[in-house]
């Protein structure tokens, strides 16, 4: 039995921290005694020795004494725990009391040994099994996590499901009387002056409130129930200008001027060209938005191989759509605005979410915005620039769609 | 030149009887109104319309399935059909590039010039 157990042992590798020149000696000992024993065992004799000795390299198992030079008691266990959750930790010291054992437990360790009361097969027996159960508990912890996961993927589809059918409801009910409204007025207007400046305001007046109405209902249906896409082979460029156009009137209200620094390398890709206009005029919206008082856009699109030192840089990038050496289309729209509060800047893309209540937001922009980019496979996402200001970045992968061919192309531009 | 017939099925009576008056102000058109679904083929069959506007959903029968039986019938197989929904958003039909499941779509609301361009449009397609 003993044989058995030891086998299983000489695998493993130890790092024993105490700062006591004898302990060490004797641990080192009793690990070793055994033919069959550890194969690697090492010595720190502080808590920033041994945290540096588990950076440098991986251990099986840390039997740890709690008071060190440079850490005591239960903080000891507390500092590595933290710095180090995966690792499994046996606490062994001189403190006798069954109490400081309890609590190592509770603050993460494994089991708890006192010093001169135990032997070398208790003590092997103590690691193999303190590794298990670390094994089990981490196993564990990540099966919890993804159930976690899941539940609230299973709230919100729930969510989604219930402002879906609401929204469909909805909107028959309200587009059909707006429709009714609308001709209604187009009707009358032919019946009036419209040369008189209050019959005049007065019918326009009420044709920019039939469209709000029915832009809050269009963003609503957009963002439950987006499924269908229309995709084509298109020019980015064109979706860009387009969408520039739409705003237009807008950023000369506000005395806006609008910089383009368009990539002409950047190919066809499939998109609905529609939607993805959508989204542009979402950003360039809010980024005039920013700045009532006027102020400058930059809109830019270019196409790149990914590197390491770029997923680095971006660290938004999900990396589990982008992956190095691919290569993807970026378009940033950059504003010299009011920057999104810290305290906001995670709630943007939720629904319902707006610093545009007062003038008439309903805070879905976005989250149609990122529904859209989802389906694209794309990604979108907003910061707040060092210099002041916000950018927002769409991602679109040049090969996704179209297998390896785009991305041989492609890969001669850069 | 003789006026082109125009069935609208809709249940909704404040939006036809709206849509009629403004159809018919434009002078080109004889326009026939149908609020119940269940009555739009044998309406469709008796007035023999040169276009039917139909609303997709009913509470009677549906758009679809008026449409279906109005394709079914050797008669007004050939009647140029122009749905006209509360259900789609502009930017679906603008997708779709007008055209859901081979027939044009007009969103509602939409402003009437979009629809009467629609109408002269399929009119078209059909002679």
């Amino acid at each position: 039995m003993i044989n058995q157990e030891n086998k299983i042992s000489k695998h493993l590798r130890v790092l024993v921290v105490d700062d006591n020149d004898v302990d060490l000696r004797m641990l080192e000992a009793m690990l070793t005694e055994n033919e069959a024993g550890p194969c690697f065992f090492r010595c720190a004799t502080s808590l920033a020795d041994a945290m540096e000795s588990l950076t440098e390299q991986d251990f099986d198992v840390v039997v740890l004494d709690l008071n060190l030079p440079d850490s005591q008691g239960e903080q000891t266990l507390i500092e590595l725990n933290k710095k180090f959750p995966l690792i499994t930790i046996v606490v062994n010291t001189g403190a006798y009391e069954d109490e400081v054992g309890v609590i190592s437990l509770r603050l993460g360790a494994q089991d708890f040994l006192n010093k001169g009361k135990y032997n070398s097969y208790t003590l092997n027996k103590s690691l193999l099994y303190a590794i298990e159960r670390k094994r089990l508990e981490l196993e564990l912890k990540m099966a919890y996590d993804n159930l976690k996961d899941l539940q609230s993927q299973l709230v919100q589809a729930e969510k989604m499901r219930v402002v879906g059918v609401l929204a469909s409801g909805i909107a028959h009910e309200v587009k059909n009387p707006l429709a009714t409204i609308l001709y209604g007025i187009t009707y009358l207007s032919e019946k009036f002056d419209k040369n008189k400046e209050d019959i005049r305001i007065v019918f326009e007046s009420m044709l920019e409130a039939i469209n709000r109405a029915n832009n809050i209902i269009t963003d609503l249906l957009n963002f439950s129930g987006l499924t269908r896409l229309n995709k084509k082979m298109e020019d980015l460029k064109d979706v860009l200008e387009k969408a520039i156009s739409l705003v237009r009137h807008e950023l000369d209200k506000h005395h806006i001027k609008l910089i383009k620094i368009f990539d002409s390398n950047i190919p066809k890709i499939e998109i609905d060209s529609a939607r993805i206009e959508q989204v542009m005029v979402n950003l360039l919206i809010n980024a005039i938005f920013a700045m009532p008082d006027g102020g400058e856009v930059v809109v830019t699109s270019q196409i790149f191989i990914l590197s390491t030192e770029d997923l680095k840089k971006m660290p938004e990038l999900n990396q589990n759509i982008f992956y190095l050496g691919q290569t993807i289309i970026m378009i940033h729209v950059d504003d010299k605005g009011c920057g999104i509060p810290d305290n906001e800047i995670d709630k943007i893309f939720e629904p319902f979410f707006t610093t545009r209540r007062s003038r008439g937001g309903v805070g879905l922009g976005l989250a149609v915005s990122k529904n859209i980019m989802d389906i694209h496979g794309g990604q979108i996402f907003i910061s707040n620039k060092k210099e002041g200001g916000v950018r927002a970045t769409l991602v679109f992968s040049v090969n996704s769609n179209k297998g390896d061919e785009y991305g041989k192309k492609t890969n001669s531009y850069c | 030149m003789e006026k082109k017939r125009i069935l609208i099925v809709d249940d909704e009576k404040s939006f036809t009887s709206i849509l009629r008056i403004n159809l018919e102000s434009v002078g080109n058109y004889d326009v026939t109104v149908e609020n119940d679904s269940n009555k739009a083929f044998s309406t469709a069959l008796h007035l023999k319309p040169d276009l039917i506007l139909l609303d997709v959903m009913m509470p009677q029968k549906e758009g679809p399935d008026v449409a279906m039986e109005i394709r079914n019938n050797k008669v007004l197989q050939e009647t140029p059909i122009v749905f006209l929904t509360a259900t789609v958003t502009t930017e679906e039909v603008k997708s779709q590039g007008g055209w859901i499941g081979g027939h044009p779509f007009i969103a509602k609301p939409s402003r009437l010039d979009v629809l009467l361009n629609s109408i002269e449009a399929n009119f078209k397609a059909d002679e």
